[in-house]
């Protein structure tokens, strides 16, 4: 036999699997992406479906054969709504949601670009403890309405000391 | 009929649920057939089988003093026996019964023509009727049986069989044309889902049915003609010569070693070498040496080393007749030859492109590689291994079947690639469906998948070889729609199945009939899976198209169990509908004994003259004799020309 070549290359982008952060992300997992089907249920019942380049069944498709680069710099990690469904429905076990978590990680990781909005919602939570704060809205009369229009409490915001500390616990950071 | 009397004839009509009642307007047929002249009572109901049916049959016969009765309904090959009894059940001769088939022969094939179907079950039925007023009484026929079987091949499903008719008592002639009986089943490493070893699990049963008392093994030796004969059937066995005296062999091997002449061998799928004179493998049954007699150079050294003399090159072709009550056929199947397709036959063959019986060859520890996986070209460990399922299977252009097993076997196989070489290698399996079915198999997937194994939806349309003798596949992954590259080391082929070489012929000389995939047909696909069209003869196993290990036992207990009942009771009952002559037209010209394809006629001299005798035991009542005769002396039981003629009346109105 010649000298070892890579068994698999994907003939679009030439791009080759990546077995080592398979295993790695795969350790991270609670179900294998090995185990998937392609039934598609996930995608089938998808809160992000339309949002979606890639489907999560083809997500998991491309974790499976090692695939990930392209998944770790792609949009479609983050528009995921997490609404954990696909966990929900998956007759496999293999939990989509989990394996998109992952790749996020790693994402973040190697400092990649995180879409603004999430970044705004990950300060949001930072200074208020919410990731949306109390706005006014706009009713089918035309009139905006804030909490205090409709005679509801002001919200505390901020977070408590111990909050933080465990926020801080919780994201890997102090 | 008593010609004194007019006949009573009751029609009752079937609905069939709405098979009949959904397109034939069943009330206007009654009230139609009630006009019919002799029609004493017409009914109709919507299942005429059910209990309730049967009985109002009866109470009609009872209350209206019927002695006729025609049940319009399905085919007679559903339900006439149900009818039958049922008339009986109410004290008229069973044969007193006529059916009209205004479901398979009306409903169902003129479902968009309602107002003609209508009019033709009317018209069926009146030729019913019409046929019943010259129906005669009968009586069943009854066949002595021979108590023995003839189990023909002797893989798992011949063993199968022959070793339950012997448990049950019956002699059994138990006949394998390879030098060895274990088939198919004796070559596998490990079989699906439980993965035991083949071996280990085959072997003991090919002892047993080896040293059974009531078994008599003839292997090496064919059979080459059936007939029936009074009591079952008469067959030709063509005992192919060894060239080495089986009774004194003691299986020893010394003229293996000694003999300087290496061909493939057929039990290592080609993969390995034997000599000219062989033991096919260390478990073979007979554990005795065969000469190929194509490939010996008659050297004579084999004969030198036998101690026990037991090398005879002045053997003949001998040729054996059985005489056996019922014949199990377990003839099992064969892979299709890849290198026969297009798409590989313009590779030439290619070492490290092998079957998947290959590949379970060098996975078998008595295999040509002692049990490692190496590459056949260069003996090297395969980093990469690829499984190609359905080849030839579900393809229009080669078996438009699936073969039902293959995508097991891969699944087994590449279990076991990861098992033996270890987690390093890269499997994949490129499928169109992942058919594996069966108990433990959905869970033995699984388990492949959590070994690692990469399962590709998608199937390949490029294959090259090569120079370092790896294969490159092109093969767009339906999963990922992603075109991919797999280089492999080894490329597995799961061949598709076919019937085995010289069953068309062996179904000819039998008269059974063959499916358009080339397999032997069963009597009925759900009722009567293990039994053929023809009475006394049985199918166990792959003959009857691709099975597994788990269907191919059960089936081969279901046929010899079938056998059994019927030559244990040592007779069979059977349609009284054989030829019948009336000896004072016969002039005995002998028309109808040449006529007759089953030699049940002869003529013979009786009371002074040549008259014509009917074997009725080997009558088939085929009607050949009938058309031939010039008197009108031969005639064929509840078919004679009169109860013909009626219904042909009747059809032209």
């Amino acid at each position: 036999m010649a000298e070892q070549k890579p068994p698999l290359v994907d003939m679009m982008s030439m791009a080759i699997p990546s077995p080592e952060l398979r295993d790695k992300i795969s350790a991270l997992l609670p179900g294998k992406a090995d185990f998937c089907l392609q039934c598609a249920r996930c995608t089938s019942g998808c809160t992000a479906m339309r949002l979606l380049e890639l489907k999560p069944h083809e997500i998991v498709a491309l974790v499976r054969l090692g695939f990930l680069e392209e998944l770790i710099s792609s949009k479609s990690i983050w528009d995921c709504a997490l609404c954990l469904k696909c966990v929900e429905k998956c007759p496999q076990e293999v939990a989509p949601a989990e394996i998109i978590m992952a790749l996020r990680n790693e994402a973040v990781s190697r400092e990649l670009e995180v879409p603004e909005r999430l970044n705004a919602m990950l300060m949001s939570i930072l200074e208020t403890g919410l990731a949306f704060g109390p706005r006014k809205r706009t009713a089918r009369d035309g009139r905006s309405y804030g909490r205090e229009d409709m005679g509801l409490p002001e919200i505390k915001v901020g977070l408590s000391e111990e909050a933080m500390m465990a926020l801080m616990e919780l994201l890997g950071g102090v | 009929m008593n010609g004194s009397r007019r006949p009573r004839i009751g029609v009752f009509i079937c609905h069939c649920g709405l098979n009949i009642a959904g397109v034939i307007d069943v009330g206007h047929v009654r009230e139609l057939v009630k006009a019919l002249p002799d029609v004493v009572v017409c009914e109709d109901y919507p299942y005429m089988c059910s209990e309730p049916g049967q009985a109002l049959i009866k109470e009609r016969i009872r209350e209206q003093g019927l002695d006729r009765v025609v049940v319009a309904s399905c085919s007679p090959s559903m339900h006439e026996p149900t009818f039958r009894r049922a008339v009986e059940e109410a004290g008229l001769n069973p044969y007193l019964l006529e059916m009209a088939n205004i479901r398979e022969q009306c409903s169902w094939v003129h479902a968009h023509e309602p107002e003609k179907a209508t009019q033709k079950a009317f018209e069926l039925i009146r030729m019913a009727v019409a046929k019943a007023r010259e129906l005669e009484p009968l009586e069943p026929k009854r066949l002595e049986v021979e108590r023995s079987a003839l189990v023909i091949g002797g893989g798992i499903a011949g063993i199968t069989a022959a070793l339950d008719l012997a448990d049950a008592g019956l002699k059994v002639f138990l006949v394998e044309r390879a030098p060895s009986i274990g088939g198919h089943m004796a070559q596998l490493d490990k079989t699906f889902p439980t993965l035991d070893c083949s071996a280990c699990i085959l072997t003991p049963k090919m002892v047993d049915v080896a040293s059974h008392p009531n078994v008599r093994l003839l292997t090496y030796s064919e059979v080459k003609e059936v007939r029936a004969v009074e009591g079952g059937f008469e067959a030709l066995v063509l005992r192919k010569p060894r060239y080495v005296r089986e009774d004194i062999c003691t299986g020893c091997g010394a003229c293996v070693e000694r003999c300087p002449i290496e061909v493939p061998s057929e039990f290592d799928a080609g993969l390995g070498p034997r000599k000219a004179i062989y033991i096919p493998f260390p478990q073979a049954i007979p554990k005795v040496a065969v000469i190929d007699y194509e490939h010996c150079i008659r050297c004579g050294l084999c004969e030198r080393v036998c101690e026990a003399k037991a090398i005879d090159f002045g053997q003949e072709e001998r040729e054996e007749t059985i005489k056996v009550g019922a014949i199990v056929v377990a003839t099992g199947l064969r892979l299709l030859d890849p290198w026969a397709l297009p798409e590989y036959a313009i590779l030439g063959e290619r070492a490290n492109i092998i079957t998947h019986l290959q590949l379970e060859r060098l996975m078998s520890s008595s295999g040509p590689t002692g049990g490692r996986i190496l590459r056949p070209s260069d003996g090297l460990e395969p980093r990469s291994i690829v499984f190609l399922t359905c080849v030839g299977s579900r393809d229009r252009l080669a078996n438009p079947y699936c073969c039902r097993i293959g995508c097991s076997i891969a699944v087994k196989q590449a279990l076991m690639v990861k098992e033996r070489i270890g987690e390093h290698v890269d499997v994949y399996v490129c499928f169109i469906d992942m058919r594996t079915y069966g108990r433990g198999l959905e869970e033995f997937y699984r388990r492949a998948r959590e070994a690692g194994v990469k399962f590709i939806r998608g199937s390949p349309t490029e294959v090259e070889p090569l120079p370092d003798g790896s294969v490159r596949l092109v093969v767009f992954d339906q999963a990922t729609w992603k075109l991919l590259e797999i280089r492999a080391d080894l490329l597995v082929l799961i061949a598709g199945l076919l019937a085995p070489e010289g069953l068309e012929e062996l179904a000819s000389i039998m008269k059974l009939p063959l499916g358009p995939d080339g397999f032997l047909s069963e009597a009925h696909p759900k009722l009567r899976p293990a039994e053929t069209p023809i009475r006394g003869i049985f199918l166990a196993g792959a003959c009857q198209g691709p099975k597994d290990i788990v269907e191919t036992t059960a089936h081969a207990s279901a046929a010899a169990m079938k056998a059994a009942s019927m030559l244990m009771k040592g007779y069979v009952l059977v349609e009284p509908y054989t030829a019948v002559v009336n000896e004072e037209r016969c002039r005995g010209c002998g028309r109808c004994e040449e006529a007759c394809e089953f030699g049940a006629i002869s003529v013979e001299e009786r009371a002074g003259r040549l008259v014509a005798h009917v074997n009725e035991a080997l009558c088939q009542g085929c009607g050949s004799c009938a058309v031939r005769c010039p008197t009108g002396a031969i005639t064929i039981r509840h078919f004679k020309p009169r109860q013909i003629l009626a219904q042909v009346v009747a059809a032209a109105g």
